[in-house]
């Protein structure tokens, strides 16, 4: 049996590997070969040229000097609890129209409404982290948006999107930042509430396209 | 290697680039104007996309440059303020208007990606096969791949900044390896295969 592609890869990258698969790979001719291959196109994607960049600087300083985009009137946070409050109320009657029998047989987004508040209260930020990735692998298996959707469901979509981008750059950028602990609970817990209320949205917008 | 290391601009000059003195900040300027737009083309696909987030990034970083505390280096720095324009440009809704957000679409961009009326044929190496493959991977894959590959990004740094796990960037390294050697060494692909647990 020969290496996977993830242990050859583990193997190129220094990185742990079962004794077995390495003294494996360092006996099987097609193993070591597959091995350099990953190495050689490692080497050559980084000896990719560099681009030269089509602004100069000057057009980054005309582009500076442009006045800034007006600042929001409304504060983030309370965009976010109005969005959660209006599509808490869309998922609910969603789930009411949902008592009549169905031919396709749909995914029940596992949100937060089953949990209690206080577990996502306390977590921790890595069990924020799983639950945002469960969301995150939640909704990539809802079905996708419809061609055709109501301006208020967009429009809501759109502002928990940005949001989340936003939070997502703020964690992105939180040990070079000076983030603490606390913060980048909270930051992740606010990550985990938006995630669940986009779910619930994605979920009853496909409800009302079935 | 990345392509930021060993690219560095002295105290003086961030100092004086923080104070607003615009030649100070045109070095800086010149000093990582081809390492950002490199690292921005290889990761977004459309060329006047990644004109605007090159232009973006370039203000962001002459504009936070007093939130640069000296800890790690000054390039690690840009590259991570170009990463993340790109990340959250990834994530945007026009972006999936576009139709190739995701890692699951296998419909080849090479043709779009790799768009030789938008510059110079030299920069944009159309002819290079390596360039050409890279361009025709989704998006997520191709960035996980570049990220961890030439610019040393860990699984873990990877899955952070992208709000997923370690595993998911380790399958997308070896999908895009996988899809690589497919476009690259086409005869492979007629050989046994090789990967039991990942790819077959």
């Amino acid at each position: 049996m020969h290496a996977s592609i993830d242990n050859l890869l583990s193997l190129r990258d220094g990185q742990p590997v079962d004794a077995a698969i390495a003294a494996h790979v360092e006996q099987c001719q097609r193993c070591t070969a597959e091995l350099h291959k990953l190495r050689e196109m490692q080497s050559k994607l980084q000896a990719l040229p560099q681009l030269e960049a089509p602004s100069s600087f000057a057009e980054i300083q005309r582009a500076m000097a442009r006045p800034a985009a007006p600042r929001r009137l409304v504060s983030p946070r309370l965009v976010a609890a109005l969005a959660f409050v209006t599509l808490t109320a869309i998922f609910f009657v969603a789930l009411r129209d949902e008592t009549a029998p169905k031919a396709v047989q749909r995914v029940q987004p596992a949100t937060l409404q089953e949990q209690p508040t206080d577990v996502i209260e306390h977590a921790r930020v890595p069990e924020l982290m799983a639950q945002s990735q469960h969301l995150e692998d939640l909704l990539q298996r809802l079905p996708g948006r419809p061609q055709i959707e109501r301006v208020s469901t967009a429009a809501m979509i759109d502002t928990i999107e940005d949001r989340i981008q936003w939070l997502d750059f703020q964690l992105s950028d939180a040990p070079d930042s000076g983030l603490n602990e606390e913060q980048t609970q909270r930051l992740w817990r606010e990550r985990v509430e938006l995630m669940d209320s986009l779910v619930k949205v994605r979920y009853a917008e496909g409800g009302v396209a079935f | 290697m990345s392509q930021f290391a060993g690219t560095e601009v002295t105290a003086e000059v961030l100092s004086a680039a923080r104070g607003g003195d615009s030649r100070a900040q045109e070095a800086i300027y010149r000093c990582y104007q081809r390492p950002v737009y490199s690292l921005i083309r290889r990761l977004i696909a459309r060329p006047a996309i990644a004109d605007e987030l090159f232009q973006d990034t370039f203000i962001e970083i002459l504009r936070s440059l007093h939130s640069y505390s000296g800890d790690g280096a000054f390039g690690g720095w840009v590259r991570a303020i170009a990463v993340n324009k790109c990340l959250m440009y990834l994530r945007s809704r026009w972006h999936r208007s576009f139709a190739y957000l995701d890692a699951d679409e296998n419909e080849p961009l090479a043709d779009l990606l790799v768009d030789t009326a938008s510059g110079p044929a030299a920069q944009v190496q159309a002819s290079s096969d390596v360039e050409r493959a890279l361009a025709t991977l989704p998006p997520l894959t191709r960035t996980v791949v570049w990220l961890h590959d030439v610019e040393g990004y860990t699984h873990g740094e990877i899955a952070r900044l992208m709000g997923r796990t370690a595993s998911f960037s380790k399958s997308q390294l070896a999908r895009a390896h996988q899809r690589l050697r497919e476009l690259l060494d086409p005869q492979s692909e007629s050989l046994p295969c090789t990967h039991l647990s990942t790819i077959c």
